[in-house]
C-alpha cells in the first residue's frame, strides 16, 4: 500500500502543474473527435431503436404495421406465464454466470500473465473454445453430458458419485449452461491480459521493496489497479447474460426443454417477434428488459467510484 | 484561443472526405435489392429463394433447368439462402422491406399465419384458370396450402410419422420382428421386453413415445381426438382423447423415471445423434427422411416400419407435412411466377423433384411411378398418406405447435395434470386466434 | 530449502494447474479437428471415438470442392479486412474523447453509448433492415462494413475503460509543449493504447470473421456469400455432412489462432510508463 501511494503522489506532483486552456479547447476537439460515432450512434443505434419504443405501443407483425394500441403490450405481460418463467431463467443464469465468469476470467488471465515457459501456447489454447461454431458446441455438450455416457459422468462414475441427468433434468440444465458458458470466457481474459499489461511495473518493484508477498502484491496491486476492465467486464457481462440467446436456442432448437428450464428471455422474445408475428409485444419485452438492465448498469456505475481506481487519477 | 485550430481542421477534412468516401462509395444502385429483375429481350428473369443443399439442391436445380428449357421467355434463377429460422428471418426482413424473391421454398405449415398477414399471393384465380385443382393431390397436403377456402402456394414434397423397429433387438428380446405391435398394450409389453438395465443405466430402451417425432399430434389423432374446429375457427386440445394419449405418455414417462432416459430425448431430435443407430433404443417413431440418414450413418441396420399403434389396433394414422413453392406478396412478376409454381407442381416436376431427392411426392401416381410402392420401406409410408392428417391451418400454427410440445414437456416431468395443461394450452392459442 | 529450488517448485506447479485447466479447453477445438478428419459412419459413435479411423484427410479438399470455397473465403476476407480497419481508426479516437477530453454533452453521449447495447438486437434487426433498404444497400456488402466506420459501442467503452487508465500528466506535459490534441492522442496516448487497440481489432476480426446473421440478411447474391454462411450449407433434413462441415470450421479457425499466436505478445505484454515519463 505504502508503495502505491508513493506513485500516486509522485503524479500528482506533475498534476498540479495544470494547464486551464487545454480544457477549454477540448470542448470543440472532443465533439470533432467522437463525431463519427455521433453520427453513427444516430443513425445506426438511435435511429431502430426508437422505432422499436413506438412499436412496443403497436401490435406491430413486421408484415403489417399494426395499430396503436397504447399500453396494452405491456399490460399482458404482466400475466404471461412464460414471460415470468423467462424472467425467472435468465436472472438464475446471470446471478450465478456473471461472477463465475468474472472470478474465473481474472483468476485464469493472472496465471496466463506469469513469466513461465510455453505461455504463448497455454494463452492460445483459453482462446480456442471461442472459435469453435456454436453448432459444434452444442453437439459435443450433449455427448460430454449424456447421463448414461457422457465423459463427465463417466468420471463422476468412478469417483463414486452417480451423476444427475445434465441437459435432461430441470433442476441440472441451468447449471449445466452455466458450465458450458464458461467455456467462451477467452475474450474477457483477453481482456483481463491486456488490463495486466496495463499495470506499471513500478508498484511491483516499489511493493517487493517492501518485502510484499504475492498475496499483499495481489489483493493491494494488481486486483485494486484490474478494476476499471474488471467494470467493463461486469457492466458487458451482465447485458451478455440477460441477452443470452444463441447457446440455449440452438441446444435445445428453440423450446427451452426441459420444461421450460431453459427457456430464457430473448428466446422467449424472439419467438414473439419472429414466429407468432408479435414484434410490437417483443418490442416491449425488449423495453423492459432494457429497463432492468439499466438500473443495474446505474447501479455499477454508483457503486464504481468506490471500488474502480484508474491509474490515470 | 484555438492554437491548434489548423490541426483541427485538417482533422475535420479528413473525417468529411472519409464519409463522403465511404458514403458515395454506397450510392451506388446497381446491385440492390433482390428482385431486381431487368427484363432483358423479353426475358423475365425470376429469383427462386431455397433452402436446400447438396442432392436437395440438385433436385431443385434440375427442376429450375427443366422448366428453363420449356420457357424461352422466363428465366428462373435458383439461389440458396439458408435453413429454417434463419430463412425465415430473412424472407420477413425481405417482404418487409418490399423486396421480396419473385418464388420462394416454404414450409407449409407458415402458411396459415403469413397468408393472415396478407403476405403471401392469393394463386386460387390462377389454379382456377389452369384446372389445378385439389383432385390431383392427396387432401392434406393441398389442405395445408389452403387458408380460408384460397390457395396460397402449390405442395412439392411430403413426409409422415410411423413406428420404427430394430428388428434384431426384436429377435434379441424374443419378439417376432415380423410382427410389431400394433395396439398400444402391445407396444408397452414390447418395450417393457425389449429394455435393458444396467444398474442405473439403460443399456436399451424399448420405446420412448415422445422421442424424435413423438409429438403430440403423432399420438392425439391416433388415440381418436381432433386437435381443431374449423368451423368454429377454435382449436381443441383438451379433446377427451387427446386428453387420453396425454395422459398415457406421462404415466409411461412416470413408469420409466423420465429423468434417467431424457439423455436420449434432449439430444439433437434429427438423424445424427439417433440413438436407434447405436441399438440403445429399439423402437421410435420417426419420419421417412430418417431412412436416408440410417442408409449413410448405418447401411446394415436391420429395421422395419409399421403404423403408430393405436388404443384399439386398427384405424391407423399419422400426420404429414411438407414444402410448398409460394410467391410472396410484393414479388414484381406474379404472372410468370405461377407458371414457375405451377410446373414444380404438376407431375413433370414432382418426378424430378422427388425422385432426384428420394422423397415422397404429394402426388399419389408419381409415388407408383417412382417405385416407392414397391419398396418394402416407403410402401409403408405411401400407404398411410391417403388416412394423414395435416397440422391446423390458422395463424397460430407456431404458437400451437410450441405449447403443445410444453404441454408435453410439462406432463412427463410431472409438472401438472394432462389435463389441466392441456386446457391452459387451449385457453392461450384460442385466445390469440380471436 | 534455497529460493530457486521454491521458484521451481513454483513453476511446475503453475505448470500443473495450466495443463489441467488446458484439457478442458481443449476439448472442443479438439473434437472439432477429430470430427473434421473422420469418416462419415464414425461421427456419430457412441461412446465417442476421439480419434479417426481411418484419417480422412480428403474431407478437406472435397468440403472445399463442396461450395465455392476461394470466392466466399476472399469475400469474408474483404468484409473482415475493411471492418476492422473501420473499427481501429475510429473506436479508439472516439474513446479517448470520452476518457480524456471534456466537453458538454459528454456524458450523455456516453450513457447512451451503453444504453444502446442494453436493448436486445432481435428487435433492432428489422428497423436496421429497414433503413438499409431504403439507402439501398441490401445485397451489397456495405451495411457489414460501413456502420464500424462509424463506431462500435462495445469497443468504444473498453477503450475508453483503458485511456482512463492512462495517466493524464503525460498529456498535460505534451500540450504544454504546445503538442495538438490530435498529435498528442496520435503520438502519444494511441501507441500507449496499442494493446488494447489490438485487442479490440482482433475482437472486430473474429466477428466479421464469423458473423452469420449480417451476411444472412443482406447478401442476397450467392456469389457473394460468406463461409460463416456456407457452413449452415453442410446441414440438412436428411443428415448433415459434419465431417465436412468441421473440416470448413478448422480452415476458418486456423488464420485467427495463426494471428492470435502471434500478435498476443503485443496485445498482452504490457508497456511501463516509467520508461516514456523519463
Amino acid at each position: 500500500m505504502k508503495a502505491l501511494e508513493k506513485l500516486n503522489l509522485k503524479q500528482q506532483q506533475v498534476l498540479i502543474v495544470k494547464s486551464k486552456k487545454s480544457n477549454i479547447n477540448s470542448g470543440a476537439t472532443g465533439w470533432l473527435f467522437a463525431s463519427p460515432w455521433i453520427i453513427g450512434l444516430v443513425l445506426f443505434y438511435l435511429l431502430p431503436l426508437v422505432v422499436s419504443i413506438y412499436y412496443s405501443f403497436t401490435s406491430y407483425s413486421i408484415l403489417r404495421p399494426g395499430e396503436f394500441i397504447g399500453l396494452q403490450n405491456y399490460k399482458e405481460l404482466l400475466v404471461d406465464p412464460l414471460f415470468l418463467k423467462s424472467i425467472y431463467n435468465t436472472v438464475y443464469f446471470a446471478v450465478f454466470y456473471v461472477p463465475l465468469s468474472i472470478i474465473c476470467g481474472v483468476a485464469l488471465a493472472m496465471m496466463l500473465n506469469m513469466k513461465i515457459k510455453g505461455m504463448t501456447i497455454y494463452r492460445t489454447i483459453f482462446f480456442l473454445p471461442t472459435l469453435v461454431p456454436h453448432v459444434a458446441i452444442a453437439v459435443l455438450w450433449m455427448w460430454l453430458l449424456n447421463p448414461g455416457f457422457g465423459l463427465v459422468n463417466g468420471f463422476l462414475d468412478m469417483i463414486g458419485i452417480k451423476g444427475p441427468a445434465w441437459l435432461g433434468s430441470e433442476t441440472w440444465s441451468k447449471p449445466s449452461l452455466i458450465f458450458m458458458s464458461l467455456w467462451g470466457i477467452g475474450q474477457s481474459v483477453v481482456i483481463y491480459l491486456a488490463g495486466l499489461g496495463d499495470i506499471s511495473s513500478e508498484y511491483y518493484e516499489a511493493a517487493e521493496v517492501d518485502g510484499a508477498n504475492w498475496f499483499q502484491k495481489t489483493f493491494h496491486i494488481t486486483l485494486p489497479l484490474l478494476t476499471p476492465v474488471i467494470f467493463f467486464n461486469l457492466v458487458m457481462g451482465i447485458i451478455g447474460a440477460f441477452q443470452q440467446f444463441t447457446l440455449p436456442y440452438t441446444l435445445t432448437q428453440g423450446q427451452g426443454k426441459p420444461a421450460n428450464s431453459l427457456t430464457f428471455y430473448v428466446m422467449y422474445l424472439y419467438d414473439n417477434g419472429f414466429k407468432y408475428f408479435r414484434m410490437g409485444y417483443a418490442s416491449a419485452m425488449a423495453w423492459v428488459l432494457f429497463v432492468v438492465i439499466m438500473v443495474l448498469t446505474l447501479l455499477i456505475f454508483w457503486s464504481s467510484k468506490r471500488w474502480v481506481h484508474y491509474q490515470g487519477k | 484561443m484555438f492554437h491548434n485550430f489548423g490541426k483541427l481542421r485538417k482533422l475535420s477534412l479528413v473525417f468529411c472526405i472519409m464519409t463522403a468516401v465511404i458514403l458515395s462509395a454506397c450510392s451506388n444502385k446497381e446491385t440492390s435489392g433482390n428482385a431486381d429483375n431487368a427484363k432483358k429481350d423479353g426475358v423475365t428473369t425470376l429469383t427462386f429463394w431455397h433452402e436446400n443443399t447438396g442432392v436437395g439442391e440438385e433436385a431443385i436445380n434440375d427442376v429450375v433447368d427443366a422448366f428453363n428449357k420449356k420457357h424461352k421467355d422466363i428465366r428462373v434463377k435458383a439461389v440458396y439462402t439458408a435453413a429454417n429460422e434463419s430463412q425465415n428471418e430473412k424472407l420477413l426482413a425481405a417482404v418487409a422491406g418490399g423486396n421480396p424473391p419473385d418464388i420462394s421454398w416454404f414450409d407449409r405449415f407458415k402458411i396459415g399465419s403469413w397468408a393472415s398477414e396478407g403476405s403471401l399471393t392469393d394463386l386460387t384465380k390462377y389454379a382456377d384458370r389452369d384446372g389445378v385443382t385439389k383432385d390431383n393431390y392427396y387432401p392434406f397436403a393441398w389442405d395445408e396450402a389452403t387458408y380460408k377456402d384460397k390457395l396460397y402456394g402449390i405442395p412439392v414434397d411430403t413426409d409422415a410419422r410411423l413406428l420404427f423397429y430394430n428388428k434384431d433387438a426384436f429377435k434379441d428380446a424374443g419378439l417376432d420382428p415380423e410382427n410389431p405391435p400394433k395396439t398400444i398394450s402391445e407396444l408397452e409389453k414390447a418395450a417393457e421386453k425389449l429394455t435393458i438395465k444396467d444398474g442405473n443405466r439403460f443399456k436399451r430402451i424399448g420405446f420412448i413415445p415422445w422421442y424424435n417425432q413423438g409429438w403430440l399430434y403423432s399420438w392425439g389423432w391416433g388415440f381418436g381426438g381432433d386437435f381443431y374446429n374449423k368451423d368454429k375457427n377454435i382449436v381443441t386440445l383438451n379433446d377427451p382423447k387427446i386428453v387420453e394419449s396425454l395422459k398415457w405418455i406421462a404415466d409411461y414417462a412416470k413408469k420409466y423415471n423420465v429423468e434417467d432416459i431424457t439423455g436420449f430425448t434432449d439430444s439433437k431430435g434429427s438423424g445424427e445423434m439417433d440413438p436407434f443407430i447405436t441399438g440403445q433404443l429399439a423402437m421410435h417413431i420417426g419420419g421417412n427422411w430418417s431412412i436416408s440418414g440410417y442408409l449413410k450413418y448405418k447401411p446394415d441396420l436391420n429395421y422395419g416400419v409399421t403404423p403408430i399403434p393405436t388404443p384399439t389396433g386398427t384405424d391407423f394414422t399419422s400426420w404429414s407435412g411438407g414444402m410448398a413453392v409460394v410467391v410472396p406478396k410484393g414479388a414484381k412478376h406474379p404472372d410468370e411466377a405461377w407458371e414457375f409454381v405451377k410446373f414444380f407442381g404438376s407431375e413433370e416436376g414432382q418426378e424430378l423433384y422427388n425422385g432426384k431427392y428420394k422423397t415422397l411426392s404429394v402426388i399419389d401416381s408419381v409415388n407408383e411411378k417412382l417405385g416407392y410402392k414397391k419398396d418394402p420401406l416407403f410402401s409403408q409410408f405411401i400407404n398411410i398418406l391417403p388416412e394423414s392428417h395435416n397440422r391446423p391451418v390458422i395463424p397460430e400454427g407456431e404458437l400451437l405447435w410450441n405449447e403443445l410440445s410444453n404441454a408435453v414437456d410439462n406432463a412427463i416431468h410431472g409438472n401438472g395434470k394432462p389435463g389441466d395443461l392441456l386446457k391452459a394450452a387451449n385457453d392461450k392459442v384460442n385466445k390469440s386466434l380471436k | 530449502m534455497n529460493p530457486t529450488h521454491v521458484k521451481k517448485i513454483k513453476i511446475s506447479f503453475a505448470h500443473i494447474c495450466l495443463l489441467i485447466a488446458s484439457a478442458f479447453f481443449l476439448i472442443p477445438f479438439i473434437w472439432m479437428v477429430s470430427t473434421s478428419l473422420k469418416p462419415i459412419e464414425q461421427v456419430f459413435t457412441f461412446p465417442p471415438e476421439w480419434i479417426p479411423k481411418p484419417f480422412r484427410w480428403d474431407n478437406y479438399s472435397k468440403a472445399i470442392e463442396y461450395i465455392p470455397f476461394w470466392t466466399y473465403l476472399s469475400n469474408t476476407a474483404i468484409i473482415t479486412i475493411l471492418s476492422t480497419l473501420g473499427v481501429v481508426l475510429t473506436c479508439p479516437l472516439v474513446a479517448y474523447s470520452f476518457a480524456k477530453l471534456k466537453w458538454r454533452g459528454r456524458n450523455v453521449l456516453f450513457a447512451l453509448t451503453l444504453a444502446v447495447m442494453m436493448i436486445p438486437g432481435q428487435v433492432t434487426m428489422i428497423p436496421l433492415f429497414l433503413l438499409f433498404n431504403k439507402l439501398g444497400w441490401v445485397g451489397t456488402p456495405y451495411p457489414l462494413i460501413i456502420p464500424q466506420f462509424f463506431g462500435v459501442p462495445f469497443y468504444i467503452f473498453l477503450l475508453r475503460q483503458f485511456f482512463l487508465g492512462l495517466p493524464d500528466s503525460l498529456r498535460e506535459a505534451a500540450k504544454m509543449d504546445g503538442a495538438s490534441e490530435l498529435r498528442v492522442y496520435w503520438q502519444i496516448m494511441l501507441p500507449l493504447a496499442k494493446p488494447a487497440v489490438m485487442a479490440v481489432g482482433l475482437f472486430q476480426l473474429m466477428a466479421s470473421w464469423t458473423d452469420f446473421l449480417g451476411p444472412l440478411l443482406y447478401l442476397t447474391n450467392q456469389e457473394s456469400y460468406t463461409l460463416s454462411l456456407a457452413l449452415q450449407q453442410f446441414q440438412n433434413k436428411q443428415g448433415s455432412e459434419w465431417s465436412l462441415m468441421m473440416a470448413v470450421s478448422t480452415l476458418l479457425t486456423l488464420p485467427i489462432i495463426i494471428l492470435f499466436f502471434f500478435l498476443q505478445k503485443t496485445f498482452i505484454k504490457g508497456i511501463t510508463f516509467s520508461g516514456i515519463k523519463g
